[in-house]
């Protein structure tokens, strides 16, 4: 494996633009069991990164490194570095509250707040800034339009969260992300819980939304990540085994394993 | 095949009449006991229960045991209320799995089924006793005592509702609080605790019966009084209390009385049981 490590620390084939964030020989631990060897890849800048991989292979994992999410359980341990703007947010003195405001983070299941719609969205804003109540309006006025949700619930912005269908849920998770107005945004497994409908307008919405934040998304679902991103990364038991553009993954993977599972040999 | 199921559809019959029989037998004495108090209470029941105070005996009522037992159910609920949401919300979110969380889960389960009397004897020892020492004896029991043993009643309950409820609130919904960048108190005060309200509601409220009809805590705290008082360090009549010295008593007039009180309590308790049904039935939007 260690041509395969050098190959994915290599420059990368046709990246075109710069990187946003530099993953470097990542290796990650539950509890003394190793989820991640060696992980080296470059996000690019406003643009969809999907990673893809049977279960178990470490995406998720590797994901939620990106804003920390993990420090909150005891026993997980990450080495290596991730250069986000070329800072190393993996450095204890890179503060939570910085990454957490730059790297947003949607879930597998649609987890609204106890709250009104417009609470939902209102509370990050106002936990990091101060702002007058117009302000806050028009802010999460224009998180819920980038979330394609506001012609849905402008008139129900008082009613809770709880009672939107899925994929509203779904994407008022997205909003209240956006709201806080990070670089870049992670998705993880966002379409599993949803009808196919619901599931079309995430990935309309996520098509849009790439063009002012940097995307990666998670998915079990490998036609998703054909439909919506640019580059794919394919993982498979704690390793990254290629990642490329998108339309060479799918249509001329390097690897023979990367081939096997997106012919559905295994997976 | 046959065989197979024949022998599943008579297994699965002798189950469902052994569990169908056992819950025969708990309703049954159930509604018996609910009978024979209704039968025994209704009669006795008039409004004079409600404006005489025990001091007249057979000719008076019961006001003085009611409001007794309302200051103190009251005083002990805003004891232990406050106390056992945080050292629950301690449990459940600062010290789930942790050795020291185990440890206070196990204590407060032991606490949960410590025989009340017991906890009466401990109040009069640290409370009754030495302001009884210090007041030189015009101060001994007292509404308060009473009250802080009822508390001790109430709080084991409050406290694993509590950290039941919080437990249940989905791992998700920190994460992404959390990955918003919002501090663990915030998340735990205005998102956790919204979440888990009703549940957490519904434990104060289930102590709050459960401590209404405790006699054993308040003989050696709160003591008894044929008068009414509403001042906390005077001696205090309670309806437990009341009842349990009525149905001592020869006078079957006293009896009647006693049951009238059982079945205030036994109301109010179904009251109480009813309004977190109702509260529970409504709080259907969850997390699925």
């Amino acid at each position: 494996m260690n041509d395969l490590a050098a190959a994915t620390a290599a420059p990368l084939a046709g990246a075109t633009s710069s990187a946003k964030i530099k993953v470097r020989d990542v290796h990650f631990y539950y509890n003394g069991y190793q989820a991640l060897k060696g992980i080296n890849m470059d996000i690019p800048e406003k643009q969809v990164t999907a990673i893809i991989g049977p279960s178990g292979c470490g995406k998720s994992t590797l994901l939620r490194i990106f804003n920390r999410i993990y420090a909150i359980y005891p026993k997980l341990e990450a080495k290596g570095s991730i250069e986000l703007d070329g800072e190393n947010i993996l450095d204890p003195n890179y503060s939570m509250n910085r990454l957490r405001t730059k790297v947003g983070m949607v879930f597998q299941k649609p987890v609204p707040f106890p709250m009104t719609i417009f609470e939902n969205v209102a509370y990050g804003i106002r936990h990091h800034e101060k702002m007058s109540r117009a302000d806050l309006e028009i802010r999460v006025e224009q998180a819920l339009r980038s979330a394609a949700l506001w012609e849905e619930v402008k008139d129900k912005l008082k009613q809770s969260a709880l009672g939107l269908s899925g994929g509203q849920q779904q994407r008022l998770c997205i909003a209240r992300g956006i709201a806080l107005r990070p670089e870049v945004l992670l998705l993880d497994e966002p379409t599993s819980a949803l009808d196919p409908i619901a599931t079309g307008r995430i990935e309309q919405l996520v098509e849009e939304l790439k063009h002012e934040y940097t995307i990666v998304i998670v998915t079990h679902n490998m036609q998703q990540a054909a439909r919506c991103s640019d580059r794919t990364a394919f993982m498979y038991l704690g390793e990254l085994i290629e990642f490329d553009n998108t339309e060479k993954i799918f249509t001329k993977p390097g690897k023979k394993q990367t081939e096997d599972y997106i012919t559905g040999r295994f997976g | 095949m046959s065989a197979i199921y024949a022998r599943r559809r008579i297994t699965n019959g002798i189950a469902m009449v052994l569990s169908g029989f056992a819950t025969l037998l708990g309703l049954i004495f159930l509604v018996w006991i609910l009978w024979i108090t209704a039968q025994n209470g209704l009669s006795a029941l008039n409004l004079t229960l409600f404006t005489k105070i025990t001091a007249y005996a057979d000719q008076g009522g019961l006001s003085n045991a009611i409001v007794g037992s309302l200051i103190m159910d009251l005083m002990a609920l805003l004891i232990c209320a406050p106390i056992g949401v945080l050292a629950g919300t301690y449990l459940a979110e600062y010290a789930n799995s942790t050795r020291l969380g185990a440890s206070i889960r196990f204590l407060n389960d032991i606490l949960l089924s410590a025989p009340s009397i017991v906890l009466g004897l401990f109040v009069y020892v640290i409370i009754v006793l030495p302001i009884s020492d210090m007041t030189h004896g015009t101060i001994s029991f007292s509404g308060f005592a009473g009250s802080v043993a009822l508390a001790l009643i109430g709080l084991p309950v409050i406290v694993r509702t509590t950290d039941e409820m919080l437990q249940l609130v989905p791992g998700t919904l920190r994460e992404a609080a959390l990955s918003l960048g919002i501090p663990q108190w915030k998340l735990t005060v205005q998102v956790l605790m919204r979440a888990a309200f009703s549940g957490i509601l519904t434990g104060i409220l289930l102590a709050l019966a459960r401590l209404a009809g405790e006699t054993a805590p308040l003989l050696f705290t709160a003591f008894g009084n044929n008068f009414m008082t509403m001042h906390p360090l005077d001696k205090m009549a309670s309806m437990p209390g009341t009842i349990y010295q009525y149905t001592n008593d020869p006078n079957p007039a006293l009896h009647a009385i006693a049951w009238a009180g059982a079945l205030l309590i036994t109301l109010f308790v179904l009251a109480l049981s009813l309004l977190t049904r109702i509260m529970f039935s409504r709080k259907k939007v969850s997390y699925e």
